[in-house]
Protein backbone atom coordinates (compact mmCIF):
# COMPACT_ATOMS: atom_id res chain seq x y z
CA UNK A 1 0.00 0.00 0.00
CA UNK A 2 2.80 2.39 0.91
CA UNK A 3 4.57 1.87 -2.43
CA UNK A 4 1.60 2.14 -4.66
CA UNK A 5 -0.40 -0.43 -2.82
CA UNK A 6 -2.86 -3.11 -3.77
CA UNK A 7 -5.89 -2.17 -5.77
CA UNK A 8 -8.25 -3.67 -3.23
CA UNK A 9 -7.24 -1.16 -0.58
CA UNK A 10 -7.58 1.72 -2.99
CA UNK A 11 -10.97 0.51 -4.10
CA UNK A 12 -12.10 0.28 -0.47
CA UNK A 13 -10.90 3.81 0.30
CA UNK A 14 -12.54 5.26 -2.79
CA UNK A 15 -15.82 3.45 -2.15
CA UNK A 16 -15.89 4.68 1.48
CA UNK A 17 -15.27 8.27 0.38
CA UNK A 18 -17.96 7.99 -2.29
CA UNK A 19 -20.38 6.59 0.33
CA UNK A 20 -19.72 9.52 2.65
CA UNK A 21 -20.19 12.02 -0.17
CA UNK A 22 -23.42 10.22 -1.06
CA UNK A 23 -24.59 10.59 2.56
CA UNK A 24 -23.75 14.31 2.53
CA UNK A 25 -25.70 14.76 -0.71
CA UNK A 26 -28.69 12.89 0.69
CA UNK A 27 -28.67 14.97 3.87
CA UNK A 28 -28.30 18.29 2.06
CA UNK A 29 -31.21 17.31 -0.17
CA UNK A 30 -33.30 16.75 2.96
CA UNK A 31 -33.92 13.01 2.67
CA UNK A 32 -36.12 11.96 5.59
CA UNK A 33 -34.28 8.70 6.26
CA UNK A 34 -31.22 10.58 7.48
CA UNK A 35 -33.29 12.62 9.97
CA UNK A 36 -34.92 9.38 11.09
CA UNK A 37 -31.51 7.83 11.76
CA UNK A 38 -30.42 10.77 13.92
CA UNK A 39 -33.74 10.84 15.73
CA UNK A 40 -33.56 7.06 16.36
CA UNK A 41 -30.01 7.22 17.69
CA UNK A 42 -30.90 10.12 19.99
CA UNK A 43 -33.92 8.25 21.32
CA UNK A 44 -31.63 5.31 22.08
CA UNK A 45 -28.91 7.43 23.71
CA UNK A 46 -31.06 9.85 25.75
CA UNK A 47 -31.82 7.36 28.61
CA UNK A 48 -28.06 6.89 29.04
CA UNK A 49 -27.55 10.66 28.98
CA UNK A 50 -30.23 11.12 31.65
CA UNK A 51 -28.60 8.46 33.81
CA UNK A 52 -25.18 10.03 33.21
CA UNK A 53 -26.52 13.46 34.17
CA UNK A 54 -27.97 12.06 37.40
CA UNK A 55 -24.73 10.36 38.40
CA UNK A 56 -22.08 12.77 37.14
CA UNK A 57 -23.72 16.21 37.21
CA UNK A 58 -22.96 16.79 40.93
CA UNK A 59 -19.27 16.41 40.13
CA UNK A 60 -19.51 17.81 36.61
CA UNK A 61 -17.95 21.12 37.60
CA UNK A 62 -15.01 19.50 39.37
CA UNK A 63 -12.52 20.06 36.56
CA UNK A 64 -13.49 23.68 35.98
CA UNK A 65 -13.38 24.30 39.72
CA UNK A 66 -9.79 23.02 39.79
CA UNK A 67 -8.71 26.03 37.74
CA UNK A 68 -10.12 28.29 40.46
CA UNK A 69 -8.54 26.35 43.27
CA UNK A 70 -6.63 29.31 44.68
CA UNK A 71 -9.77 31.37 45.06
CA UNK A 72 -11.79 28.63 46.71
CA UNK A 73 -9.09 27.36 49.04
CA UNK A 74 -10.99 28.61 52.08
CA UNK A 75 -14.09 26.70 51.04
CA UNK A 76 -12.07 23.57 50.34
CA UNK A 77 -10.45 23.70 53.77
CA UNK A 78 -13.86 24.04 55.33
CA UNK A 79 -15.23 21.10 53.34
CA UNK A 80 -12.27 18.94 54.33
CA UNK A 81 -13.36 19.23 57.95
CA UNK A 82 -16.70 17.63 57.22
CA UNK A 83 -17.17 13.91 56.97
CA UNK A 84 -17.86 12.07 53.70
CA UNK A 85 -21.56 11.62 54.24
CA UNK A 86 -22.22 15.24 55.06
CA UNK A 87 -20.14 16.37 52.12
CA UNK A 88 -22.11 14.17 49.74
CA UNK A 89 -25.36 15.47 51.22
CA UNK A 90 -24.13 19.00 50.85
CA UNK A 91 -23.23 18.52 47.20
CA UNK A 92 -26.61 16.97 46.47
CA UNK A 93 -28.37 19.68 48.43
CA UNK A 94 -26.46 22.46 46.67
CA UNK A 95 -27.26 20.90 43.34
CA UNK A 96 -30.95 20.74 44.22
CA UNK A 97 -30.93 24.29 45.61
CA UNK A 98 -29.23 25.63 42.53
CA UNK A 99 -31.76 23.93 40.30
CA UNK A 100 -34.61 25.18 42.48
CA UNK A 101 -33.26 28.70 42.39
CA UNK A 102 -32.87 28.58 38.61
CA UNK A 103 -36.36 27.13 38.25
CA UNK A 104 -37.85 29.82 40.52
CA UNK A 105 -36.16 32.63 38.62
CA UNK A 106 -37.20 31.27 35.24
CA UNK A 107 -40.80 30.92 36.44
CA UNK A 108 -40.69 34.49 37.76
CA UNK A 109 -39.50 35.71 34.37
CA UNK A 110 -42.08 33.64 32.51
CA UNK A 111 -44.84 34.80 34.91
CA UNK A 112 -43.99 38.47 34.37
CA UNK A 113 -44.16 38.10 30.61
CA UNK A 114 -47.10 35.63 30.75
CA UNK A 115 -45.16 33.01 28.80
CA UNK A 116 -46.42 29.45 29.04
CA UNK A 117 -43.33 27.36 29.72
CA UNK A 118 -42.19 23.77 30.14
CA UNK A 119 -39.25 23.41 32.48
CA UNK A 120 -36.45 20.98 31.63
CA UNK A 121 -33.15 19.78 33.00
CA UNK A 122 -29.94 19.94 31.02
CA UNK A 123 -28.87 16.36 30.41
CA UNK A 124 -25.85 16.85 28.20
CA UNK A 125 -23.54 19.52 26.90
CA UNK A 126 -22.81 19.90 23.22
CA UNK A 127 -20.17 18.22 21.14
CA UNK A 128 -16.66 19.38 21.86
CA UNK A 129 -15.52 18.48 18.38
CA UNK A 130 -17.89 20.34 16.11
CA UNK A 131 -17.32 23.92 17.32
CA UNK A 132 -21.02 24.21 18.14
CA UNK A 133 -22.56 25.48 21.36
CA UNK A 134 -25.51 23.27 22.19
CA UNK A 135 -27.15 21.52 25.12
CA UNK A 136 -29.58 18.61 25.35
CA UNK A 137 -32.60 18.89 27.62
CA UNK A 138 -34.86 16.18 29.01
CA UNK A 139 -38.09 17.54 27.53
CA UNK A 140 -39.21 16.68 24.02
CA UNK A 141 -42.20 16.34 21.77
CA UNK A 142 -44.01 14.30 24.44
CA UNK A 143 -43.94 17.44 26.63
CA UNK A 144 -45.01 19.77 23.84
CA UNK A 145 -41.52 20.94 22.94
CA UNK A 146 -41.15 21.54 19.21
CA UNK A 147 -38.46 22.91 16.98
CA UNK A 148 -37.97 26.69 16.85
CA UNK A 149 -39.20 27.34 20.37
CA UNK A 150 -37.47 29.87 22.59
CA UNK A 151 -35.49 28.56 25.56
CA UNK A 152 -34.96 30.83 28.58
CA UNK A 153 -33.63 30.91 32.13
CA UNK A 154 -34.34 33.40 34.88
CA UNK A 155 -31.57 35.61 33.48
CA UNK A 156 -32.79 35.67 29.92
CA UNK A 157 -32.39 34.01 26.55
CA UNK A 158 -30.62 30.65 26.43
CA UNK A 159 -31.24 29.75 22.79
CA UNK A 160 -33.64 28.02 20.50
CA UNK A 161 -34.79 24.41 20.08
CA UNK A 162 -33.11 23.06 16.94
CA UNK A 163 -34.22 19.44 17.10
CA UNK A 164 -36.95 17.82 19.09
CA UNK A 165 -37.17 14.12 19.92
CA UNK A 166 -39.84 12.24 21.92
CA UNK A 167 -38.15 12.73 25.30
CA UNK A 168 -35.29 15.12 24.64
CA UNK A 169 -34.41 18.15 22.57
CA UNK A 170 -31.31 19.83 21.23
CA UNK A 171 -30.96 23.53 22.03
CA UNK A 172 -28.70 25.86 20.07
CA UNK A 173 -27.23 28.31 22.58
CA UNK A 174 -27.22 32.03 21.89
CA UNK A 175 -23.42 31.91 22.18
CA UNK A 176 -23.20 29.61 19.13
CA UNK A 177 -21.42 31.21 16.20
CA UNK A 178 -24.34 30.37 13.88
CA UNK A 179 -26.92 31.92 16.21
CA UNK A 180 -28.79 35.02 14.97
CA UNK A 181 -31.65 36.84 16.68
CA UNK A 182 -33.50 40.05 15.96
CA UNK A 183 -32.87 42.34 18.91
CA UNK A 184 -33.96 45.73 20.19
CA UNK A 185 -32.52 48.11 22.72
CA UNK A 186 -34.70 48.57 25.80
CA UNK A 187 -35.89 52.13 26.08
CA UNK A 188 -34.83 53.55 22.72
CA UNK A 189 -36.40 50.60 20.82
CA UNK A 190 -33.60 50.63 18.24
CA UNK A 191 -33.49 47.37 16.35
CA UNK A 192 -30.62 45.25 15.13
CA UNK A 193 -29.31 41.75 14.63
CA UNK A 194 -27.38 39.98 17.37
CA UNK A 195 -24.90 37.27 16.34
CA UNK A 196 -23.26 34.69 18.61
CA UNK A 197 -19.48 34.51 18.58
CA UNK A 198 -18.74 31.20 20.27
CA UNK A 199 -17.96 33.03 23.53
CA UNK A 200 -19.96 34.70 26.32
CA UNK A 201 -20.07 37.84 24.19
CA UNK A 202 -22.16 38.48 21.10
CA UNK A 203 -22.11 41.22 18.49
CA UNK A 204 -25.06 43.52 17.87
CA UNK A 205 -25.37 45.29 14.54
CA UNK A 206 -27.91 48.07 14.39
CA UNK A 207 -30.09 48.39 11.30
CA UNK A 208 -30.42 52.15 11.59
CA UNK A 209 -27.45 54.50 11.29
CA UNK A 210 -29.20 57.49 12.78
CA UNK A 211 -29.29 56.22 16.35
CA UNK A 212 -26.51 55.51 18.79
CA UNK A 213 -25.81 52.90 21.40
CA UNK A 214 -24.22 53.39 24.76
CA UNK A 215 -22.50 51.09 27.23
CA UNK A 216 -24.99 49.52 29.62
CA UNK A 217 -27.91 49.48 27.17
CA UNK A 218 -30.06 46.38 27.73
CA UNK A 219 -30.72 44.23 24.68
CA UNK A 220 -34.00 42.31 24.36
CA UNK A 221 -35.29 39.81 21.81
CA UNK A 222 -37.43 41.60 19.24
CA UNK A 223 -39.63 38.59 18.64
CA UNK A 224 -40.39 36.72 15.44
CA UNK A 225 -43.44 36.40 13.27
CA UNK A 226 -45.99 34.20 15.08
CA UNK A 227 -43.53 34.21 18.02
CA UNK A 228 -41.41 31.49 16.44
CA UNK A 229 -38.50 30.99 16.90
CA UNK A 230 -38.30 33.94 19.33
CA UNK A 231 -40.89 35.37 21.66
CA UNK A 232 -40.57 39.13 22.21
CA UNK A 233 -39.13 40.83 25.25
CA UNK A 234 -36.68 38.20 26.52
CA UNK A 235 -33.54 39.85 27.95
CA UNK A 236 -30.39 38.87 26.05
CA UNK A 237 -27.56 40.92 27.48
CA UNK A 238 -26.10 44.37 27.87
CA UNK A 239 -23.79 46.48 25.77
CA UNK A 240 -20.20 46.43 27.01
CA UNK A 241 -18.47 48.32 24.22
CA UNK A 242 -19.56 50.27 21.17
CA UNK A 243 -17.69 50.37 17.91
CA UNK A 244 -17.75 53.97 16.72
CA UNK A 245 -15.51 53.45 13.71
CA UNK A 246 -15.69 56.36 11.33
CA UNK A 247 -17.14 55.39 7.98
CA UNK A 248 -19.07 52.38 9.30
CA UNK A 249 -22.49 52.10 7.67
CA UNK A 250 -24.19 50.99 10.87
CA UNK A 251 -23.09 50.92 14.47
CA UNK A 252 -21.96 47.65 16.07
CA UNK A 253 -21.49 46.78 19.71
CA UNK A 254 -20.23 43.95 21.89
CA UNK A 255 -22.96 42.51 24.09
CA UNK A 256 -22.28 40.51 27.24
CA UNK A 257 -24.87 37.74 27.37
CA UNK A 258 -26.76 37.58 30.66
CA UNK A 259 -26.89 33.79 30.84
CA UNK A 260 -23.86 31.94 32.19
CA UNK A 261 -23.87 28.89 29.94
CA UNK A 262 -21.33 26.97 32.01
CA UNK A 263 -23.70 26.71 34.98
CA UNK A 264 -26.94 25.89 33.21
CA UNK A 265 -28.87 23.08 34.84
CA UNK A 266 -32.55 24.05 34.58
CA UNK A 267 -34.10 25.89 31.65
CA UNK A 268 -37.62 26.55 30.39
CA UNK A 269 -38.99 26.19 26.89
CA UNK A 270 -41.62 28.76 25.93
CA UNK A 271 -44.47 26.64 24.55
CA UNK A 272 -47.09 29.37 24.64
CA UNK A 273 -46.46 33.04 23.93
CA UNK A 274 -48.30 35.99 25.47
CA UNK A 275 -51.09 37.77 23.62
CA UNK A 276 -49.30 41.08 23.96
CA UNK A 277 -45.65 42.09 23.72
CA UNK A 278 -44.24 42.55 27.25
CA UNK A 279 -42.13 45.44 25.86
CA UNK A 280 -39.52 46.40 28.47
CA UNK A 281 -41.19 44.61 31.40
CA UNK A 282 -38.39 42.02 31.62
CA UNK A 283 -35.47 44.42 31.71
CA UNK A 284 -33.38 43.40 34.74
CA UNK A 285 -33.58 45.85 37.58
CA UNK A 286 -30.37 47.76 38.18
CA UNK A 287 -28.66 47.64 41.55
CA UNK A 288 -30.38 49.73 44.21
CA UNK A 289 -27.99 52.40 45.46
CA UNK A 290 -27.14 51.98 49.13
CA UNK A 291 -27.77 55.22 51.00
CA UNK A 292 -24.57 56.67 52.39
CA UNK A 293 -25.02 58.46 55.73
CA UNK A 294 -23.64 61.96 55.66
CA UNK A 295 -22.42 63.88 58.68
CA UNK A 296 -22.28 67.63 58.61
CA UNK A 297 -19.79 69.30 60.89
CA UNK A 298 -20.05 72.95 61.68
CA UNK A 299 -16.79 74.45 62.78
CA UNK A 300 -17.23 77.10 65.45
CA UNK A 301 -14.11 79.15 66.11
CA UNK A 302 -13.18 79.18 69.74
CA UNK A 303 -12.73 82.42 71.51
CA UNK A 304 -9.25 83.73 71.01
CA UNK A 305 -7.31 84.01 74.27
CA UNK A 306 -7.08 87.43 75.65
CA UNK A 307 -3.63 88.86 75.84
CA UNK B 1 -11.20 -9.82 6.30
CA UNK B 2 -11.73 -6.07 6.67
CA UNK B 3 -15.46 -6.52 7.17
CA UNK B 4 -14.89 -9.16 9.86
CA UNK B 5 -12.41 -6.97 11.72
CA UNK B 6 -14.75 -4.01 11.40
CA UNK B 7 -17.66 -6.00 12.85
CA UNK B 8 -15.52 -7.33 15.69
CA UNK B 9 -14.48 -3.83 16.77
CA UNK B 10 -17.91 -2.24 16.33
CA UNK B 11 -19.26 -3.11 19.84
CA UNK B 12 -16.17 -1.53 21.40
CA UNK B 13 -16.75 1.66 19.45
CA UNK B 14 -20.42 1.63 20.40
CA UNK B 15 -19.48 1.45 24.09
CA UNK B 16 -16.92 4.27 23.80
CA UNK B 17 -19.53 6.32 21.91
CA UNK B 18 -22.04 5.80 24.72
CA UNK B 19 -19.43 6.80 27.31
CA UNK B 20 -18.66 9.93 25.30
CA UNK B 21 -22.31 10.91 24.93
CA UNK B 22 -23.49 10.10 28.44
CA UNK B 23 -20.47 10.56 30.72
CA UNK B 24 -17.72 12.71 29.16
CA UNK B 25 -20.29 15.25 27.94
CA UNK B 26 -21.37 15.88 31.55
CA UNK B 27 -18.05 17.41 32.55
CA UNK B 28 -17.24 21.04 32.03
CA UNK B 29 -13.56 21.06 31.31
CA UNK B 30 -11.15 23.87 30.48
CA UNK B 31 -10.97 24.79 26.81
CA UNK B 32 -14.05 22.81 25.82
CA UNK B 33 -12.58 19.51 26.97
CA UNK B 34 -11.87 16.56 24.74
CA UNK B 35 -13.62 13.98 22.63
CA UNK B 36 -12.82 10.57 24.05
CA UNK B 37 -14.38 8.95 21.01
CA UNK B 38 -12.24 10.90 18.53
CA UNK B 39 -9.06 10.16 20.47
CA UNK B 40 -9.96 6.48 20.79
CA UNK B 41 -10.71 6.18 17.06
CA UNK B 42 -7.48 7.83 15.97
CA UNK B 43 -5.44 5.76 18.40
CA UNK B 44 -7.17 2.59 17.20
CA UNK B 45 -6.56 3.54 13.55
CA UNK B 46 -2.90 4.28 14.24
CA UNK B 47 -2.45 0.67 15.31
CA UNK B 48 -3.93 -0.92 12.17
CA UNK B 49 -3.37 -1.05 8.43
CA UNK B 50 -4.38 1.92 6.25
CA UNK B 51 -7.38 0.03 4.86
CA UNK B 52 -8.57 -0.89 8.33
CA UNK B 53 -7.89 2.70 9.46
CA UNK B 54 -10.15 4.02 6.71
CA UNK B 55 -12.84 1.48 7.57
CA UNK B 56 -12.56 2.29 11.27
CA UNK B 57 -12.81 5.99 10.43
CA UNK B 58 -15.91 5.28 8.35
CA UNK B 59 -17.71 3.50 11.21
CA UNK B 60 -16.64 6.02 13.82
CA UNK B 61 -17.54 8.95 11.56
CA UNK B 62 -21.01 7.48 11.02
CA UNK B 63 -21.54 7.30 14.79
CA UNK B 64 -20.28 10.88 15.20
CA UNK B 65 -22.66 12.01 12.47
CA UNK B 66 -25.52 10.33 14.28
CA UNK B 67 -24.83 12.38 17.41
CA UNK B 68 -27.54 14.98 17.81
CA UNK B 69 -24.97 17.60 18.74
CA UNK B 70 -23.30 17.38 15.34
CA UNK B 71 -24.12 20.50 13.40
CA UNK B 72 -22.97 19.52 9.92
CA UNK B 73 -24.71 17.34 7.38
CA UNK B 74 -24.76 13.58 7.81
CA UNK B 75 -21.58 12.23 6.25
CA UNK B 76 -19.33 15.18 7.04
CA UNK B 77 -17.67 13.50 10.01
CA UNK B 78 -17.65 10.22 8.03
CA UNK B 79 -15.66 11.82 5.24
CA UNK B 80 -13.20 13.49 7.60
CA UNK B 81 -12.73 10.37 9.72
CA UNK B 82 -12.12 8.10 6.70
CA UNK B 83 -9.30 10.40 5.63
CA UNK B 84 -8.00 10.84 9.19
CA UNK B 85 -8.10 7.10 9.93
CA UNK B 86 -6.36 6.30 6.65
CA UNK B 87 -3.73 9.01 7.07
CA UNK B 88 -2.80 8.21 10.67
CA UNK B 89 -2.42 4.49 9.97
CA UNK B 90 -0.57 5.15 6.69
CA UNK B 91 2.03 7.25 8.54
CA UNK B 92 3.08 4.44 10.81
CA UNK B 93 2.35 1.46 8.55
CA UNK B 94 5.22 -0.97 8.30
CA UNK B 95 7.34 0.95 10.79
CA UNK B 96 7.46 -1.08 13.99
CA UNK B 97 9.78 1.44 15.62
CA UNK B 98 7.05 4.00 15.23
CA UNK B 99 4.17 1.84 16.48
CA UNK B 100 6.17 0.30 19.26
CA UNK B 101 7.09 3.70 20.67
CA UNK B 102 4.35 5.07 22.96
CA UNK B 103 5.69 8.61 22.73
CA UNK B 104 5.42 8.72 18.96
CA UNK B 105 1.83 7.40 19.21
CA UNK B 106 0.94 10.12 21.74
CA UNK B 107 2.50 12.79 19.54
CA UNK B 108 0.86 11.60 16.33
CA UNK B 109 -2.60 11.37 17.93
CA UNK B 110 -2.16 14.75 19.66
CA UNK B 111 -1.34 16.30 16.29
CA UNK B 112 -4.07 14.39 14.46
CA UNK B 113 -6.92 15.44 16.79
CA UNK B 114 -6.69 19.22 16.19
CA UNK B 115 -5.96 18.67 12.48
CA UNK B 116 -9.06 16.48 12.16
CA UNK B 117 -11.17 19.08 13.95
CA UNK B 118 -9.72 21.84 11.79
CA UNK B 119 -10.51 19.82 8.65
CA UNK B 120 -14.08 19.41 9.93
CA UNK B 121 -14.30 23.17 10.46
CA UNK B 122 -12.98 23.95 6.97
CA UNK B 123 -15.34 21.47 5.30
CA UNK B 124 -18.15 22.93 7.43
CA UNK B 125 -17.30 26.41 6.14
CA UNK B 126 -17.51 25.07 2.61
CA UNK B 127 -21.02 23.83 3.42
CA UNK B 128 -21.99 27.30 4.63
CA UNK B 129 -21.25 26.97 8.36
CA UNK B 130 -20.21 29.88 10.56
CA UNK B 131 -16.71 30.45 11.88
CA UNK B 132 -17.38 32.40 15.09
CA UNK B 133 -14.53 33.73 17.17
CA UNK B 134 -11.15 32.79 15.65
CA UNK B 135 -9.46 33.14 19.02
CA UNK B 136 -11.97 30.75 20.60
CA UNK B 137 -11.34 28.21 17.82
CA UNK B 138 -7.59 28.55 18.34
CA UNK B 139 -7.97 27.97 22.09
CA UNK B 140 -10.28 25.02 21.47
CA UNK B 141 -7.84 23.37 19.04
CA UNK B 142 -4.89 24.00 21.32
CA UNK B 143 -6.68 22.64 24.37
CA UNK B 144 -7.85 19.56 22.45
CA UNK B 145 -4.19 18.81 21.68
CA UNK B 146 -3.33 19.34 25.34
CA UNK B 147 -6.12 17.06 26.58
CA UNK B 148 -5.17 14.44 24.00
CA UNK B 149 -1.61 14.39 25.37
CA UNK B 150 -3.12 13.85 28.82
CA UNK B 151 -5.68 11.21 27.83
CA UNK B 152 -3.78 9.06 25.31
CA UNK B 153 -1.27 7.64 27.85
CA UNK B 154 -4.22 6.58 30.00
CA UNK B 155 -6.04 4.95 27.10
CA UNK B 156 -3.07 3.45 25.32
CA UNK B 157 -2.42 0.35 27.48
CA UNK B 158 -6.00 -0.87 27.25
CA UNK B 159 -6.44 0.09 23.59
CA UNK B 160 -3.24 -1.64 22.45
CA UNK B 161 -4.10 -4.70 24.54
CA UNK B 162 -7.63 -5.00 23.13
CA UNK B 163 -6.38 -4.32 19.60
CA UNK B 164 -3.68 -6.96 19.74
CA UNK B 165 -6.00 -9.48 21.45
CA UNK B 166 -8.64 -9.06 18.77
CA UNK B 167 -6.56 -8.80 15.64
CA UNK B 168 -3.32 -10.61 16.21
CA UNK B 169 -5.08 -13.71 17.54
CA UNK B 170 -7.60 -13.60 14.71
CA UNK B 171 -4.96 -13.20 12.03
CA UNK B 172 -3.03 -16.14 13.42
CA UNK B 173 -6.16 -18.22 13.28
Amino acid sequence: MRNGGDNRGRLLLISLIVTSLFLITLDLRGVQVIDGLRSGSQTAVSPFQSAGAKVFRPVGNFFSDVTRLGRTRGEIEKLKAENEKLRQNLINRRNADSELSQLKSVLDLAGTAKYKVVSAKVISLGSTSSFTQTISIDAGTDDGVKENMTVITGLGLVGVVKKSYPNSALVQLSSDSAFRVGARVAGSQQIGILSGQGTSKAVLQLLDNLTTLKIGDVILARGSQNNSPFVPGVPIGEVTSVDNAAGAVTQTADVRLYVNFSTLSVVAVVVGSPKSDPRDALVPKGPVPIPVPTVTIYATPSESPKP
Amino acid sequence: MFARRFLISFPIFAIVYLIQESVVSQFRIFGGGFSLFLIFTLLWSALGTPELGALTGFGAGLLMDLSQTTSGPMGQWTLIMILAGFAISYLGYGDDNFRGNPISLVVIVAIAVPITRLAYLIIGLMFGGDLGSTFQIFISLLSSAFWTVAVVPLLMPSVTRIHSTLFEEKSRG
